[in-house]
């Protein structure tokens, strides 16, 4: 049974960090050992290649292979002490969950909860206006800590927050400085730090902050959706100018009829009829002839509306320009760290 | 040589017409032109009734809602068959409109009108001011008419006499048709008038009216 927990725990450790190989030729067989199921060697070759001068990941690699060994052995809490330094060393440190045996998950999970770090510190890429948006800081503390959330590498250190934390953690940093402008274009240091009594820990994500101009809105010349309407119609063909020259005429005539002295004799209408004949043909010609465009008045206030509407917007757009002259884009992106926390 | 200065003025005007801009002259607010005149007079009885015609001129003059116009036609009156007179006349007549715009189609209107005959005594001179009331009303693009109803008041006649306040009354109906786009106006003027008039008093109070029907045809040079 112990030896089919060994070999389960060498088939499914990830091999380190397969990019970056062990330097240290001690560390390389210990690795060797292990592979073989040699935990006993191991062991010792491992304790050995902690006496030599190693690198930092050779270090790691070897409290590691120290780690996995005592799990395959089931020397739990070595095991975790090992995985403690592992974690120290390399705070970001993960193991794969679908190629990790269980009982080295369960002594690498104990080990978290026994050391104080602080663990994925992320910083989101992120464009925004200055005053109207944030940037979003992430990270995890092992232990219930006081954690001091500070920017560095400005005229001053700003502080984003100060508070007890355990777990993750979710920070929003204006990027602002205390007078309420923009923080200026450079390189900044986000650095977390994480006390609990003598015992802290930091971390830190270097950040890129640049400004740029805000982008204006163009004026608009019209409102999506939205047509003019022909501030003219042409109307149906009518009688009415006819009928008008009739009316008139026969007013007309009828006016001279009524007038007329008695002591005179009937009235002439030769002249009148000579007049109301001409109103009378020139109204039977425009009754015929297409209508002129009328003026459409529905249409004429619903331009003016319109035009209203789109002067206002074009008003807003234009103090809106105004503002955003006013305003710095602020771009912030993170920068691939140089090395772990301590 | 009159004759020939009227021709080179009248051609003058012409070139002045063709050749003016049509936008500019979409701003027109004047006219001048010239009338045909045909009418028809009776005074004191059926007996006195003449008919003639003869020329005249015209101008007008609009500047926003005020309106003048002015015409001076001259009329040869003959006698007409079946009438008791027997001796033509001329009738030289002056017409002045000032026109204010009120509302809707409606426009005030006073002026004068003075009419003068030669010989003297065939015919009365009249002088009276006229006030009175204009319906405008367009027909269509470029087609007006109007309706037009009034009082003369302060009638002056040559042979004496008075009128009552309400004795003296006009009526009109006017046409204006533009041609060459605005350039031209054909006008069409009917203008009737009734006065009243009275002479001695007492016993020997007569009634001897006037009225007069004319009828104005003209074209008018628009600028």
């Amino acid at each position: 049974m112990r030896h089919h927990v060994a070999l389960l725990a060498v088939l499914l450790v990830p091999s380190a960090l397969a990019a970056q190989q062990v330097q240290n030729a001690t560390l390389r067989r210990a690795q060797s050992a292990y592979d073989n199921l040699d935990y006993r060697g191991a062991l010792a070759l491992a304790n050995t290649a902690q006496r030599e001068r190693l690198n930092g990941f050779d270090r790691a690699r070897a409290y590691e292979l120290l780690a996995l060994t005592y799990s395959a052995m089931d020397s739990i809490l070595k095991a975790v002490a090992a995985f403690k330094e592992v974690i120290l060393l390399e705070p970001e440190r993960e193991l794969d969950p679908n190629r990790t045996s269980p009982k080295v998950l369960s002594a690498f999970s104990v080990a978290l909860t026994q050391v104080l770090v602080v663990r994925q510190l992320k910083v989101d890429s992120t464009d925004f206006v200055g005053g109207q948006g944030d940037v979003a800081i992430h990270f995890s503390v092992t232990q219930p800590a006081r954690v001091v959330t500070r920017i560095t590498g400005g005229a001053a250190p700003i502080k984003i927050d100060s508070s007890v934390a355990n777990g993750g953690v979710n920070l929003r940093w204006p990027a602002r400085l205390a007078s309420g402008d923009p923080v200026p274009a450079g390189t900044y240091t986000v650095v977390v730090e994480a006390t609990i009594g003598q015992n802290s820990f930091s971390a830190s994500q270097p950040i890129r902050v640049t400004q740029g101009a805000v982008d204006t809105l163009p004026h608009l010349l019209s409102l999506p959706g939205y047509d003019y309407l022909p501030e003219t119609e042409i109307p149906p063909k009518s009688w009415k100018p006819m009928g008008l020259a009739l009316v008139y005429s026969g007013i007309a005539i009828a006016g001279t009829s009524a007038l007329s002295s008695g002591d005179l004799g009937s009235a002439s209408f030769r002249e009148a009829g000579v007049i109301g004949g001409g109103l009378m043909a020139a109204g039977f010609v425009v009754m015929l002839r297409k209508p002129a465009p009328q003026p459409a008045r529905g249409n004429i206030l619903y331009n003016r509306l319109l035009r209203e509407q789109l002067a206002r917007r074009n008003t807003e757009i234009a103090q809106d320009n105004m503002r955003r002259r006013q305003q710095v884009a602020l771009r912030v992106v993170p920068l691939p760290r140089t090395g772990g926390g301590r | 040589m009159t004759a020939s200065r009227l021709a080179g003025w009248s051609v003058s005007l012409a070139v002045l017409v063709t050749v003016y801009p049509a936008n500019r002259l979409s701003a027109q607010h004047a006219s001048i032109g010239g009338q045909i005149v045909f009418g028809d007079y009776r005074e004191v009885s059926s007996d006195l009734h003449y008919r003639g015609s003869g020329g005249g001129v015209s101008a007008s003059f609009t500047y926003k809602k005020l309106g003048i116009e002015g015409s001076l036609a001259s009329i040869s009156y003959d006698p007409v068959a079946g009438s008791t007179a027997t001796v033509s006349f001329k009738a030289t007549q002056l017409d002045i409109r000032a026109r204010y715009y009120i509302t809707g189609p409606v426009s005030a209107e006073v002026g004068i009108v003075n009419r003068k005959a030669k010989p003297e005594f065939e015919a009365q001179s009249v002088g009276a001011v006229r006030a009175g009331v204009r319906m405008s009303y367009p027909l269509g693009v470029g087609v007006n008419m109007g309706l037009r109803g009034g009082m003369l008041f302060g009638s002056k006649f040559s042979g004496g006499g008075t009128v009552s306040g309400v004795g003296a009354l006009e009526l009109g109906l006017n046409m204006a048709v533009d041609a060459m786009k605005g350039r031209l106006r054909l006008t069409g003027d009917y203008d009737f008038q009734r006065i009243a008039r009275t002479t001695g008093s007492g016993p020997g109070k007569a009634d001897v009216p006037i009225q007069q029907a004319l009828a104005r045809v003209g074209l008018a040079v628009a600028f």
